[in-house]
């Protein structure tokens, strides 16, 4: 084979390449574009050949792109850049217009220095089109996401449930020793919710739970952690706040629970909550503490009559 | 008792071009940075791999919380190196590394890069300038983060090792007058033992 078709064969296979090459010199002018950068830029190598990469693409970000190939140069090493850090560099269009919900290709950058004589003469940058494997990657991180919420609500009601509300009532209670912010927890209970599935069956009484949630959830106060405890029982953390504001959030949440019979198919259904409010204090050890003394008010709600809220300091 | 891996003056040999090399790197690495760089005196240590989180104490002390970046590197010798960063420093890296504190939102994902970025670069100077007194010319991997602030310990278990005994060398790097640290430990492959020793020698009988 002659060295000129050998260099021939080299031409053709780095213009046909599915990814893209281009080399720029000292002086960051441009001295190869590839097919691929000619097609995704738009931009043909009779416009970009012998200009300034950064003058004929002023998105790129040049003091640290710079830094970047004077590395190269420098140590005569390879530089980087992943899509995972900086999903691009070029805003280049990707091949899923209609189906990726992304805006520009994902990139992954190889800066190679091209040494001739021991000194680096030029940079060649190599650009992967990796947007399918960062779909992947994107698709993965929502499902863990969507996996990791579903693993803290309540399958019944959607409320959070006991372990993670447990989870943040300990993380506030720890938080609480630290920053002395006071806060305070509500124990709430669903009054007579035994007769209500004796007399109207569980689906009424599982609606009822759920639409107590509902109007519960609805009158806290933003910030507010509130799940579901078990059973009939529900809970909520309201962070910074004195208990004479969570006692005024009770009696309203008493209130509004009873203001409207739940309405079931035909049936229509009375329900009430009573409440047991207990605030963050020096007496108070560890978070179990502060469940019973919450679990101890809303005894005595339930002990004078239900459809109240009584505080742990009475 | 097992044999040692290198004989005295193959360990000697391999310290003297250790050090030649992280030299050579710690002067390139100044003159990209416009910082006064600090390498430590190599040290050498040749493990088996249960004794792995002990030689990594002795290595990094008490910290045990890490970002960690791994590379490949690759010519007749093959290995990784993973650079561990202490990252309560960040915020002095921005500008030392050329990012534009003005467009670069100082967001998880950039701070990932500027560490990535400079272990890139750590690795780069460090292996290739030791290599170089071996004649040889490495390959890179584009490097890879296997962790944020991850507990040593739990990263490199020895159960999890497909390996019995590595070359590691290890090399403190620090910024003068700047409280940022890494450490670079390079890993040589298990496969590249005889290579990396008849190298070492080959460089002896030259003497």
């Amino acid at each position: 084979m002659s060295p000129g078709f050998e260099s021939t064969l080299a031409d053709l296979i780095v213009d046909n390449m599915g990814v893209g090459v281009f080399v720029v010199d000292p002086a960051y002018n441009v001295i190869r574009w590839n097919r691929f950068m000619h097609n995704r830029s738009g931009r043909s190598p009779g416009e970009v050949l012998g200009n300034n990469l950064f003058e004929m693409f002023p998105e790129l970000p040049r003091s640290w792109l710079t830094k970047k190939f004077e590395s190269v140069y420098l140590l005569k090493n390879s530089a980087f850049t992943s899509w995972q850090n900086r999903p691009y560099l070029f805003r280049f269009l990707h091949d899923r217009p209609i189906t990726g919900g992304i805006d520009y290709m994902r990139q992954d950058c190889t800066f190679m220095p091209l040494i001739e004589g021991g000194e680096v003469i030029g940079v060649c940058v190599i650009l992967f089109d990796v947007t399918q494997a960062a779909m992947i990657s994107y698709e993965r991180e929502a499902a863990l996401a969507a996996l990791s919420e579903s693993s803290r609500r309540d399958g019944l009601t959607d409320v959070f449930n006991r372990h993670y509300l447990e989870e943040r009532l300990s993380e506030a209670f720890n938080q609480w020793t630290r920053s002395g912010d006071d806060f305070c927890l509500l124990m709430i209970d669903l009054d007579h919710f035994k007769q209500i599935n004796d007399e109207f069956g569980h689906l009424v009484g599982d609606a009822v739970l759920r639409i107590a949630a509902v109007r519960i959830g609805e009158l806290l106060p933003p910030g507010s952690i509130f799940g579901r405890y078990g059973g009939e029982e529900f809970a909520a953390v309201l962070p910074s706040t004195l208990l004479d504001d969570a006692m005024e959030i009770a009696r309203e949440v008493c209130r509004a629970v009873t203001l409207e019979p739940v309405q079931c198919g035909d049936s229509q259904v009375k329900i009430s909550v009573s409440i047991g409010a207990a605030q963050t204090s020096s007496a108070i050890k560890q978070y179990e503490m502060l469940i019973k003394q919450a679990d101890g008010a809303l005894y005595l709600a339930k002990s004078r009559g239900r459809n109240r809220a009584v505080s742990a300091a009475d | 008792m097992h044999e040692p891996l290198l004989n005295e003056d193959q360990r000697d040999a391999l310290q003297e071009i250790a050090n030649i090399g992280m030299g050579l790197a710690g002067a390139r690495l100044a003159t990209l940075l416009g910082e006064f760089i600090q390498l430590s005196i190599p040290s050498i240590t040749p493990v088996r791999v249960d004794d792995l989180p002990g030689v990594l104490s002795n290595f990094v002390g008490n910290q045990d919380r890490f970002t960690v970046v791994r590379q490949a590197f690759t010519c007749d010798v093959r290995g990784e190196a993973l650079v561990l960063l202490g990252d309560d420093a960040v915020p002095e890296l921005w500008e030392l590394m050329g990012y534009d504190p003005e467009l670069d939102a100082r967001s998880a994902a950039s701070e990932q890069e500027v560490l990535i970025d400079l272990s890139n670069l750590i690795t780069g100077a460090c292996l290739s300038c030791m290599f170089e007194q071996l004649g040889r010319s490495l390959t890179f991997s584009p490097p890879t983060l296997m962790g944020r602030r991850v507990s040593l310990h739990n990263l490199l278990r020895p159960e999890a090792m497909a390996w019995e005994t590595s070359l590691l060398v290890e090399v403190k790097f620090s910024i003068e007058n700047r409280t940022f640290c890494a450490h670079l430990v390079m890993f040589t492959g298990e496969d590249s033992l005889t290579t990396l020793k008849s190298a070492l020698d080959e460089l002896l009988e030259c003497m």
